[in-house]
């Protein structure tokens, strides 16, 4: 069963019929603790996207040989495996990127979106398809963290990448990790409605 | 059955092949992070000293390192001491817990190998005897200007929220904080990842030892001038004259905890509180020790 769509619908389908955070609504944990600034949401946002891609595209080459009993371990066992690598490499040769990026890594192993898209894509489509989907669900979930850091830092801090943009801090609670549901709530509200006022505009 | 077979070897090979990965992995990284990790230490210690690229540190200011070993023997507990001497060669101090100076033995080692936490412990476990139990318990470095005690670096780990979280301290030779600086931590980013900013660690700037001794996080809003002159060296708006005046003002004040992350502040704080006093409670026993035995060590 190969998927009938291009690469780049692919890739925009992870970014907007299947978003992670507004609309396949997994890996809330993160989205909700972690969306705090602008920053945070892109720095964990391209830890998930290498992440994906990796475990994607090595679950997509192992297909045929995974047994279908244990394929939720082997798929545990190979993002662990890719966490574990690019920690160690970002480490070793990019200090100053690991100095930001090296507890947001460490993060990723329990994402139910890279589970998910292992499960769901990547068993079932060639490596090629998962590469481009693995791409679209990364940059997806990028995204939505930082339009919920962009938000949340917004009102919460009243700065935006850390510069003073407000001059004041609105409200503070929007900081806090039960802020984060109320904040995906809406977003997801606010997309939704975008949604059906685009479609009743084609219809019409 | 066949199929628990099946499932159990492809388990098990899937297993292997993640970590034979792994392992690769980490040999080919391994020496890299290690550099890294004591090329940015060197670096956070010259910082908390004050000495920057553009400031560098003179000549004169040296950098020598104590290592503090727990000794066992029986059932006695010691603590062990190894110190470098002004010729050059390395000394294992042992004293009792009681304050007692116990045995001092000359240690063979090269300035280089005592760095390594494994040649160093297997020289001195040669030079004391096989027989007695030895655990690294930390590091200490002293640093002296012509001679003169400067300053003291403590790189330390207590527990965090999550967990540990390892860190540089720097004192003066009264035991007044110099600057702290978090070197790993796992924190939650956002909140207790927070610890690492300029607005948390800079309010350990300059606090007398009395002060350390019964600090506590208190969960009152930072006052606005307070937070301009601990940003200071981010924002550039602030002359250094007022920062300090500033800072001197808030210097016995306790410490004002991160919004949502008051049990990072609380460890951060107990930690801190420790590693200064237990420090400076050892550096008494070792230097009257270091007087009464007429041990000649270069700071």
């Amino acid at each position: 069963m190969a998927t009938d769509k291009t690469n780049l619908q692919l890739v925009v389908n992870g970014i907007l019929n299947e978003n992670p955070i507004f609309r396949l609504v997994l890996s809330m944990c993160p989205a909700v603790g972690i969306s705090t600034t602008v920053m945070n949401g892109f720095m964990l946002g391209t830890a998930v996207l290498f992440v994906q891609v990796c475990s994607s595209c090595t679950i997509s080459l192992f297909k045929n040989v995974i047994h279908p009993r244990i394929r939720i371990p082997t798929y545990t066992l190979t993002i662990a495996t890719w966490v574990t690598v690019i920690d160690m490499v970002l480490a070793a040769y990019l200090p100053e990127a690991y100095a930001k990026m090296g507890i947001f890594i460490k993060l990723i192993v329990a994402f139910a979106i890279i589970t998910m898209r292992l499960e769901m894509f990547a068993s079932k489509e060639s490596v090629n398809a998962s590469f481009w989907d693995g791409i679209g669900m990364g940059l997806g979930f990028m995204l939505g963290m930082v339009a919920l850091g962009f938000v949340r830092e917004l009102l919460g801090m009243g700065t935006l990448l850390g510069y003073d943009v407000l001059g004041f801090k609105p409200l503070l609670f929007f900081v806090l990790p039960l802020a984060g549901f109320f904040c995906v709530g809406l977003m997801m509200a606010f997309f939704n409605y975008i949604e059906i006022v685009y479609k009743r505009a084609k219809r019409a | 059955m066949k199929n628990i077979l099946t499932i159990i070897f492809r388990l098990t090979v899937a297993c292997l092949l993640a970590g034979l990965v792994m392992g690769v992995a980490f040999v080919a990284t391994n020496k890299a992070k290690k550099h890294n990790i004591h090329v940015n230490e060197q670096k956070v210690m010259l910082s908390l000293l004050g000495y920057s690229a553009k400031n560098p540190a003179p000549e004169s200011v040296a950098m020598h390192e104590v290592y503090r070993y727990l000794v066992g023997e029986g059932e006695d507990l010691a603590m062990g001491y190894l110190l470098p001497l002004r010729d050059g060669s390395f000394s294992f101090v042992t004293i009792d817990l009681t304050g007692g100076f116990v045995a001092q033995t000359p240690v063979t080692i090269s300035t280089e190998k005592a760095a390594e936490t494994d040649e160093r412990t297997q020289a001195i476990g040669a030079a004391i005897g096989v027989d007695k139990a030895l655990r690294y318990a930390d590091q200490t470095i002293v640093v002296t200007n012509d001679g003169k005690r400067m300053a003291y670096l403590l790189p330390g780990r207590f527990s965090g929220f999550k967990t540990f979280i390892s860190a540089i301290l720097a004192l003066d030779q009264n035991f007044t904080i110099l600057g702290l600086e978090i070197m790993e931590h796992e924190e939650d980013p956002g909140l207790g990842g927070e610890i690492v900013q300029d607005y948390f660690k800079n309010q350990f700037k300059g606090k007398p030892l009395e002060t350390v001794k019964k600090l506590e996080v208190v969960k009152t809003p930072l006052p606005e001038e307070y937070l301009k002159a601990l940003e200071a060296e981010k924002r550039g708006q602030m002359g250094a004259e007022e920062v300090a005046r500033i800072e001197g003002q808030y210097k016995d004040n306790d410490i004002y905890a991160l919004t949502g992350a008051t049990i990072s502040s609380r460890s951060v704080t107990n930690g801190v509180k420790g590693m200064v006093k237990k420090f400076a409670y050892r550096l008494a026993i070792l230097d009257r020790v270091l007087v009464e035995q007429h041990i000649a060590t270069p700071f």
